[in-house]
């Protein structure tokens, strides 16, 4: 598990904020968040493990929708991604998902620098989980106000199994900004230019964007590349 | 005789007059419409009475008869000009159409025969006249004859003999004396019409009505082309479906015959005749192929004369004729098959026959019907000939009542090969849907009835029920199954009539919807397109808005009046109408305003074994009671709201829980255009004494492209080809056949038919 790959790293945020602390800053602190984090999910194994309620409608997966945002007023540099990073609930069931969804703040009304990550159980919202580091990301910029609707949208989508990818998705993001807000929805390889082509082409259908909308796919090497060129790191321990 | 004789002396005037108004006639007519369609006449009585009719007028106009009609008409004229001058006219006028009449039908005729009109003589269209016709010539004049000289007027200034010849024959009938009257002379001319045409050379009967014949001989004469081949030409389009005989001079005969069958009671000639047509009983006779002509005012009255205006002398329309009409296959056929591929063709009946129950509580609506034509089992008498006649593949009925289906329907349904599904409607009423196939053509995949009535849904409180059958079109030889077609999707149903509940007919036809799309998954889930046949008596006006959400696949609902969806009545001076507003119904439905079930089962794809759901499924689970409990273990960091789920508040910022649109997603295309061709009037397919109405549909998957699977070979087109449908009538022909149920057809709906084509793969 390593935080200093920052999956919420703003390079995908437009405004390139730059406070984001050391990964190492964060080494110390992680090794107690990570025991928090085991012993939090060996309980939820044992004692509850998600399961579609009697008469509810299955998923195909089971998903988490995880919460971060960057503390305001708190140093950056003590900061580490997973201390910031909030697991809300795990689902199995539509009405299980509307049960966490509804009771969660929309995206257009999130204030500050936050996102919401919905990943299937077991795939961490990081660039170097097992699942995501072959993978990448389609990124759309959305101008203020559309983020409530399309993040609906893409993880409806999502949760329905209609992106047709088999296995490919991993999750999806929603990143509100100062200027503006990202949707992002992340896959395992990103060399697989059918699946990723299949995946911008169901976007654009479900979440019914302006025409003019830019997609961009990045590859999470390239996103950790440019954050290490940004911070002008060499990789210490990721050996990636 | 006497009018023999008359005309005899007054021959070259009123051969003048003949030609003249023939002429005249001719030119004012319309192009002919109909070219090598077969024609069709239900085979009741009063058509056939109109068919024999028309024939006579089509005689009239070019044979010595008419002649002696004009030659009464003539001499007449001048001498009781001051006194009679109203009956003149009426006479006049009578005569004057059946000019118009004659030379239309003979247009007619010619264009069958694909020859140019302009070119045309009058005395070709002698051709096809069949002894028949003389007889029944000979009958009508002399009937007019009697009017005439006993100052007989008949009730109606201007008539409309090819339409309502029907009844002014029957009124005129009704005069015994009349009928006694002219019976002698008949016989002779009978019997020297029979000469004419099947042996000129015998002498005898030539003496004593040497004039007569010598006259209709005249025109007989002068014919230019073989009768042979007239006749011929006529049989060959009515039969062209139906009766591929290739004895064409059997066929005319045929045609000609059959309507005497069934005039029995009429008059002592036709019964002689029919018996000397024993030979062949058939349903198709040349009566005057599509007649394209002007038709007036009916010599009856409807017993509520407030809702049948008076026809005006304006207006042409059309024939009373039920048309086959092939589509063109050069105008379809827009993708030439790579290669030949076996295909099926079917045919599909629509029917709402009428339920004697329902027929006898709301006897206000056939107060204009002879008694004799709402009887039970006169109707289902024609009713079984109407279904053996056309043998419909697939008939889905409506208003069966089941006692009538137990004990008659049913059983010589069975006998016929089908295997029928009957659903009762739900409360007291009687009556229900059925749906038969043919067990040889199809096999059953499923079967789903419907009832649409739900106690637990304020909207649905009404008895009305639906059947969805799954079918897969088969090829059976001996036992074995040689080829098959993609699955078929049979639906059928019959709507609330209710004109101003059209929120119910809309609610009730998303639940037909909502099963239809179930089937479509099903086959999907197989890998397999499914084609779609939706038919039944919706109670909905074409081109109002259950209409439109039917053919367009979506309907903005908001704010909609009630009445509008169906149409059948126009409330738009009502200011205070019932308007309707999303959600229509409620999610405890189950069903979606994409018109789906909201139910996972229906929803997961079995192929690949996944939950997949819509996005507008999953939203409609959005508010449900299990997702609005706020989970045990949500923990109160940001990102998180202590709010409750509020549907009213959610709706606000983008309105999805239900949409002010309800949709569907199947392609549905209407087989009737609900306009008839040429003069563009609007067909209709049911009428009572509360009006007329396209309200019966039959909606198909019309075939969009060709699909081909090329790295299997496997190549199957989905959707269907439409090849062909039994036209419908404008409400004027069918008011002149005095309204519906009538002698022809036995109840206050036309059956609907359509001929499909689809793609078989070998099994």
């Amino acid at each position: 598990m390593n935080n200093k790959f920052d999956a919420l790293k703003d390079d995908d945020s437009g405004d390139h904020d730059q406070d984001q602390g050391s990964p190492k800053d964060g080494e110390k602190e992680k090794t107690e968040d990570e025991d928090q984090n085991i012993k939090k999910k060996s309980l939820s194994d044992v004692l509850q493990m998600v399961l579609p309620g009697a008469g509810e409608h299955p998923l195909q997966y089971n998903y988490t929708f995880w919460y971060s945002r960057r503390t305001p007023g708190r140093p950056a540099s003590t900061q580490s991604y997973e201390q910031n990073i909030k697991q809300i609930g795990i689902f199995a069931s539509v009405e299980q998902f509307w049960r966490f969804y509804s009771h969660m703040i929309r995206p257009g009304d999130l204030t500050g620098h936050s996102d919401f990550h919905l990943f299937k159980e077991g795939i961490k919202p990081m660039w170097e989980d097992d699942a995501n580091k072959m993978g990448g990301k389609w990124i759309i910029r959305l101008r203020k106000g559309l983020a409530s609707r399309c993040w609906e949208n893409l993880i409806l989508a999502m949760l329905g199994e209609q992106f047709m990818v088999g296995e490919e998705i991993c999750g999806a993001v929603v990143s509100v900004r100062f200027q503006e807000d990202i949707i992002s929805i992340w896959n395992k390889t990103a060399g697989d230019q059918a699946t990723t082509a299949r995946i911008r082409d169901t976007l654009r259908r479900v979440l019914n964007l302006p025409p003019n909308t830019i997609m961009e796919y990045k590859t999470h090497n390239d996103s950790i590349k440019a954050w290490e060129d940004f911070h002008g790191l060499v990789n210490p321990s990721g050996g990636l | 005789m006497i009018g023999s004789l008359l005309y005899y002396a007054l021959y070259p005037l009123s051969r003048y007059v003949a030609g003249r108004h023939s002429e005249a006639s001719r030119k004012a007519l319309p192009p002919a419409q109909v070219n090598g369609k077969a024609v069709w006449d239900g085979g009741a009585v009063t058509t056939r009475r109109v068919t024999q009719f028309q024939k006579a007028l089509l005689d009239q106009g070019l044979s010595p008869s008419s002649g002696t009609e004009r030659g009464m008409k003539e001499p007449r004229g001048p001498e009781k000009e001051d006194d009679t001058r109203t009956k003149e006219q009426l006479v006049a006028v009578l005569h004057e159409e059946t000019e118009n009449g004659a030379a239309s039908a003979m247009s007619e005729v010619k264009s069958t025969e694909a020859e140019t009109r302009s070119g045309l003589q009058q005395d070709q269209v002698e051709a096809p006249e069949q002894n028949v016709g003389e007889i029944t010539i000979h009958h009508e004049v002399l009937q007019v004859m009697q009017n005439t000289e006993d100052g007989i007027i008949v009730p109606t200034g201007d008539i409309s003999p090819e339409k309502n010849s029907g009844a002014q024959f029957e009124c005129l009938q009704k005069e015994d004396s009349t009928e006694e009257t002219t019976s002698p002379v008949q016989d002779k001319i009978k019997m020297l019409t029979l000469e004419e045409s099947v042996t000129p050379a015998e002498q005898s009967r030539q003496e004593t009505t040497g004039p007569v014949r010598q006259q209709i001989q005249t025109p007989s004469a002068d014919e230019s082309t073989t009768p042979a081949k007239s006749a011929a030409g006529v049989t060959e389009c009515w039969d062209e479906y139906w009766a591929p005989t290739a004895d064409e001079a059997h066929g005319g005969e045929s045609g000609s015959e059959l309507p005497f069958s069934c005039l029995l009671s009429n008059t002592q000639s036709h019964l002689k005749l029919s018996r000397q047509h024993d030979t062949q009983t058939s349903w198709h006779f040349p009566a005057g192929p599509g007649l394209a002509e002007e038709v007036h005012c009916p010599l009856w009255q409807f017993p509520v004369p407030s809702y049948y205006p008076p026809i005006e002398l304006t207006g042409p329309f059309e024939v009373m004729w039920r048309v086959w009409e092939e589509l063109d296959e050069s105008a379809t056929a827009a993708v030439p098959l790579p290669f030949t591929k076996a295909s099926m063709d079917f045919t599909v009946m629509s029917y709402n026959i009428l339920a004697q129950d329902l027929l006898e509580v709301n006897q206000e609506l056939y107060a204009h019907c002879p008694l004799e034509v709402l009887d039970w089992n006169y109707r289902c008498s024609l009713l079984l000939e109407e279904i053996q006649k056309w043998e419909p593949d697939i008939l889905c009925l409506q208003e069966v009542q089941e006692d009538h289906y137990n004990e008659q329907l049913h059983p010589v349904l069975s006998d016929m090969g089908y295997t029928c599904v009957f659903k009762r409607r739900t409360g007291t009423k009687t009556d229900g849907c059925a749906t038969c196939y043919r067990s040889g053509c199809f096999a059953e995949v499923s079967v789903t009835t419907l009832e649409f009535f739900r106690p637990d849904v304020e909207l649905l409180d009404r008895h009305n029920v639906g059947i969805v059958l799954l079918l897969r079109p088969v090829v059976i030889k001996g036992s074995e199954v040689k080829a098959k077609g993609l699955p078929l999707c049979v639906a059928n149903t019959h709507l609330l009539f209710n004109p101003r509940r059209g929120d119910v007919k809309l609610a009730q036809f998303a639940i037909m919807l909502a099963e239809i799309d179930r089937v479509v998954k099903s086959c999907k889930a197989e890998g397999e397109d499914c084609n779609l046949i939706l038919c039944g008596d919706f109670n909905a006006v074409a081109q109002m808005s259950l209409y439109q959400l039917i053919t367009t696949g979506e309907l903005y609902i908001q704010g909609l009046p009630a009445w509008m969806i169906s149409g059948r009545e126009d409330q738009s001076h009502n200011s205070h109408c019932h308007r309707l507003y999303a959600p229509l119904w409620p999610s405890s439905l189950g069903i979606t305003d994409s018109c789906q079930y909201t139910t996972a089962k229906m929803l997961k794809s079995q192929k690949s074994g996944k939950y997949q759901y819509s996005h507008d499924f999953i939203q409609q689970l959005r508010f449900c009671p299990a997702a609005c409990v706020r989970p045990l273990d949500l923990e109160p960091i940001p990102g998180v709201t202590d709010d409750t789920p509020d549907a009213s508040r959610e709706s606000q910022p983008y309105d999805e829980g239900f949409n002010h649109t309800i949709r569907h997603r199947l392609d549905l295309e209407s087989v009737y255009k609900h306009i008839l061709p040429g003069f563009g009037n609007p067909e209709i397919t049911t009428l009572h004494s509360e009006g007329g109405a396209t309200v019966d549909y039959i909606f198909y998957t019309p075939r969009r492209n060709l699909t081909c699977n090329q790295s299997t070979g496997d190549f199957v087109s989905a959707g269907l080809k439409l090849i062909g449908s039994l036209s419908l009538l404008s409400e004027n022909v069918l008011r002149s056949m005095r309204g519906l149920p009538n002698h022809m057809f036995p109840s206050d709906h036309l059956s609907l038919l359509a001929k499909f084509q689809l793609d078989l793969n070998a099994a």
